[in-house]
């Protein structure tokens, strides 16, 4: 059994493009493809769709339905004053209230949830493949493989600029 | 999505990524040229201006401040609400860009969000330093606490709280995130030692993986998307200060969309100022094109005739309303009156002037860009003199009317502002790239992809 890790070196997205295409049709276990930028094609034809999204609606809702809850008990239960005769619960003002605090909380939160998932945070060391995988290359590395032969083969096919071979220390 | 044709060089000539990589790092791995140095110095001056007058403030009281009975919003507020007005440009930006897909914006709204960031900074100062006592500012938020007092929730001085805080917070969050991947790759770059850490830390770990970009991407357009609608709510909670109250040339339902479009007029007129100069401090010629300029001329241009058609409206329902104090603030205080030079040095520098960029060569002349930018951020500043002042000073009765003037200590803060906002900009420039690198690249290579495309069409 090989134990080793293969790195395709890539100059151009639409050749990485092709190169994950063909290897993820035969198969192979692709660890991870990292760069300097990511086009919305490449990333849209090699990842799923990220769910975020749905995070940061539930966040939303949540959000108003509490500072609702929160604004109500003030201006109501608690501390109801008048002010000139106007009624103690107004709707028109707690809009803006709502509003405002939804976006701090959801931005908020989604950020964090963000960095949470990906396991970032300020002084983590970034395991970078090569240091030009944030310039202008990139690089395409792949899990422990059966068929390292076939899969340069492959690579090179594709219009690789350089290939790789680690031993893998595990 | 929208597919929005190129139809000029958004970056010019064949880059490859390292060339882009290399051109885009200039400013932060070049040693700061000597203009660096004499901005810096200058913003430092006008800072311990700023301080000595905040000082002056705090030990004697606001009445240092030109202040009277009559006038109790004076230059401070005028200065808050110019400022503010600065900041929304960025992030109109990062919405053309990141929700509209506008890709112009792509190499112009990183600096224009740090412009963002540091003007509202400039104009959340003047309310703190308002109240008198700013170490009790958390008085305004609602805790609860001792005196069993809670807040107003109906004010709209609160809401004002509330928006400039979500919208600083925000707008940090948009411009820290975004430059996140362009941290580390200055991070593996830099041999210096210092710098490799900081910039290390503050890169998250960011690795350049495709799947962190996924996540990336759909977390910068989350935020975009929530940017969006705070952009509007802000200036409208500003204009909502005045509105509710019933001081004749306040209290109108156009102020929120006037304010709103005011300003956004005059943050892009500041990005178009700053632009020039930054394209040609640090030879962005390529990243920064005359597309880029033009683009924001032409909504200057129209920005300016919303502007104009606002004042014609405001001047319209105080003539149409027949109520004899708003007709007298209008037509007499503001247009002929005490206040007419003020009144019609907004009118023609905001309204008229710009309709210069209906002309081509004017788009293309840089000084003239220049000039006129600046004449904008000063007819702004006219625009927020005029509306706050004139119907302060002569109100409803005539023996409560007052003139208003300055003092040394109003100038001091608002240069002290200019000083921050200054050597804000000047470390900006000097230690985070002016263009979003990564944000760049997928633009360049659309553009080589486009050209391709057309010559294969020629064969």
């Amino acid at each position: 059994m090989s134990t080793k890790q293969i790195i395709g070196v890539f100059d151009d997205e639409s050749v990485l493009l092709k190169a994950t295409q063909k290897l993820k049709e035969n198969g192979v276990n692709i660890k991870g493809i990292f760069g300097p930028s990511a086009d919305h094609d490449l990333i849209k034809k090699l990842t799923k769709e990220s769910r975020l999204p749905y995070l940061s609606v539930a966040t939303g809702v949540i959000t108003i339905i509490l500072t609702f809850a929160f604004v109500y008990y003030v201006s109501v239960i608690d501390y109801p004053l008048h002010y000139g005769g106007k009624p103690v619960f107004a709707f028109p003002p707690m809009v803006v209230i709502l509003f405002l605090v939804c976006i701090l909380i959801t931005g908020a939160f989604t950020t964090f949830s963000f960095l949470t998932s990906e396991k970032m945070f300020p002084g983590k060391s970034a395991k970078v493949v090569h240091p030009r995988s944030l310039d202008d290359r990139f690089y395409l590395v792949l899990d422990r493989n059966f068929n390292p032969e076939e899969i340069i083969q492959w690579l090179q096919d594709s219009g690789v600029e350089e290939i790789i071979e680690e031993e893998n220390e595990a | 999505m929208i597919n929005n044709k190129i139809r000029y060089a958004l970056v010019k000539g064949d880059k490859t990524y390292g060339q882009i990589t290399d051109e885009l790092l200039l400013n932060v791995e070049q040693k700061p040229p000597l203009w660096w140095f004499a901005g810096m110095t200058i913003g430092t001056i006008l800072l311990a201006i700023g301080g000595w007058a905040f000082y002056m403030s705090l030990s004697q009281g606001l009445g240092t401040w030109g202040l009277t009975n009559s006038v109790a919003w004076g230059w401070d507020i005028i200065n808050f609400v110019w400022w503010i007005g600065i900041g929304h440009a960025g992030t109109a930006f990062t919405i053309f860009f990141l929700v509209f897909r506008q890709k112009w914006a792509g190499s112009i709204n990183r600096s224009a969000e740090a412009m963002t960031v540091f003007a509202v900074m400039c104009a959340g100062l003047f309310p703190l330093i308002h109240m008198g006592r700013p170490w009790l500012a958390f008085f305004i938020l609602p805790y609860p606490n001792t005196r069993l007092l809670w807040l107003n929730f109906n004010s709209p001085l609160f809401w004002d709280v509330l928006a400039i805080s979500t919208y600083l917070i925000t707008s940090i969050m948009l411009w820290y995130m975004g430059m996140v991947p362009d941290l580390a790759t200055i991070a593996q770059r830099t041999k210096n030692k210092v710098g490799k850490f900081l910039y290390g830390m503050f890169s998250l770990g960011w690795n350049g993986s495709l799947y962190t970009y996924n996540r990336y991407e759909t977390l910068m357009k989350i935020l975009g998307g929530l940017a969006a609608p705070l952009v509007i709510s802000v200036h409208t909670i500003v204009a909502l200060d005045f509105a509710v109250s019933v001081l004749p040339g306040w209290h109108a339902t156009i102020l929120p969309p006037y304010f709103f479009v005011g300003a956004i007029f005059s943050g892009f007129a500041m990005v178009l100022t700053l632009m020039i100069l930054f394209r040609k401090a640090f030879n962005l010629f390529d990243y920064i094109t005359e597309k880029h300029l033009d683009n924001i001329a032409h909504v200057l241009k129209y920005g300016s005739l919303i502007i104009g058609l606002a004042y014609v409206t405001e001047m319209f329902t105080a003539w149409y309303s027949g109520v004899d104090y708003e007709i007298y603030t209008f037509f007499r205080a503001r247009a002929t009156g005490s206040f007419s030079v003020a009144f019609w040095i907004m009118f023609v520098f905001n309204a008229v002037i710009p309709q210069l960029f209906w002309f081509k060569n004017a788009r293309k002349n840089l000084i003239i860009l220049f000039l006129v930018s600046i004449v904008i951020n000063i007819g702004m500043w006219f625009e927020r003199y005029i509306i706050l002042v004139s119907s302060l000073a002569e109100d409803f009765l005539p023996s409560s009317w007052t003139h208003y003037s300055p003092t040394m200590v109003d100038i001091g803060i608002y240069l002290g502002t200019f000083g921050l906002f200054t050597c804000g900009m000047l470390m900006f420039v000097r230690y985070i790239p002016i263009v979003a690198v990564n944000e760049v690249k997928p633009i360049a290579r659309a553009e080589k992809l486009r050209k391709q495309k057309a010559q294969d069409h020629e064969h």
